[in-house]
């Protein structure tokens, strides 16, 4: 799928994550995609949870062995 | 509504610790809906007491690597498990510790006015419904392996889900 941005938080555990997401979301306008990639157990609950309080919507959620990608429209 | 109230032990003390165990099976045989978080120094209170020459075996990766990076693992995690020895009935106390003298003094007021032990409330306290939650950081960086515990359904979570649990509830206690 085609992202406007991309954030790698791979080695970062929580709540690094979060507050890398926070930022980047700041910086872009609405109705944009990104992608956020991540590889620590809570990562997934972590970022669906975010997407929830602040109402973004989930696009893609994939799953490859440890690592977690999730495409989210701002 | 239902009533709900969290509380956050990071000490490893036993005052401190009967104190949050005290309050937690209180309030939930009143009707409350408790929920307890461990984080730095909390899980040495639900540890098994073990020897002092005994080591666990090397962590097995298809049941602790789930929550446990084990490639980033050090031997420090190794030290830390062996100088962190734990076990409800073996804190130390935050005051008036005396080389070790303290706890057993304090253990023998509190005994002979019928006040009840540390495990036994924590048995109490998993009996009355108390959801016990660990934070991720303490499997990880402390090497704790849940089936050293006393209890038996402890879950790992993360910030996001305390951040769920204190703004729902009413009472939020960090100890």
């Amino acid at each position: 799928m085609e992202v406007d941005e991309e954030v790698d938080v791979k080695g970062k555990v929580c709540p690094m994550p979060l507050i890398a997401l926070n930022k980047q979301v700041g910086k872009m306008e609405k109705n944009r995609l990104l992608r956020i990639i991540g590889d620590d157990p809570l990562f997934e609950e972590a970022v669906l949870d975010f997407c929830k309080e602040k109402q973004h919507e989930v696009l893609e959620n994939k799953r490859d062995g440890r690592k977690v990608s999730i495409v989210l429209r701002t | 509504m239902n009533k709900k109230g969290t509380i956050m032990l990071i000490s490893g003390e036993y005052d401190r610790v009967i104190t949050a165990f005290l309050i937690a099976t209180g309030f939930s045989a009143l009707g409350v809906e408790m929920k307890m978080w461990f984080n730095i120094w909390g899980h040495n209170c639900l540890k098994k007491r073990r020897g002092l020459f005994s080591r666990r075996r090397r962590p097995d990766p298809a049941r602790e690597g789930t929550y446990r990076n084990l490639s980033t693992d050090s031997f420090l995690q190794s030290v830390v498990e062996i100088f962190n020895r734990g076990g409800a009935d073996h804190l130390p106390l935050s005051h008036l510790n005396l080389m070790g003298i303290g706890p057993v003094i304090f253990r023998k007021l509190l005994r002979r006015k019928n006040v009840p032990g540390l495990e036994e409330l924590i048995k109490n306290a998993d009996e009355l419904g108390v959801k016990f939650i660990i934070c991720q950081m303490c499997i990880d960086a402390l090497g704790v392996s849940l089936d050293e515990l006393i209890v038996p359904n402890v879950e790992v979570k993360g910030v996001s889900a305390y951040m769920k649990d204190t703004m729902e509830a009413q009472v939020n206690l960090f100890i």
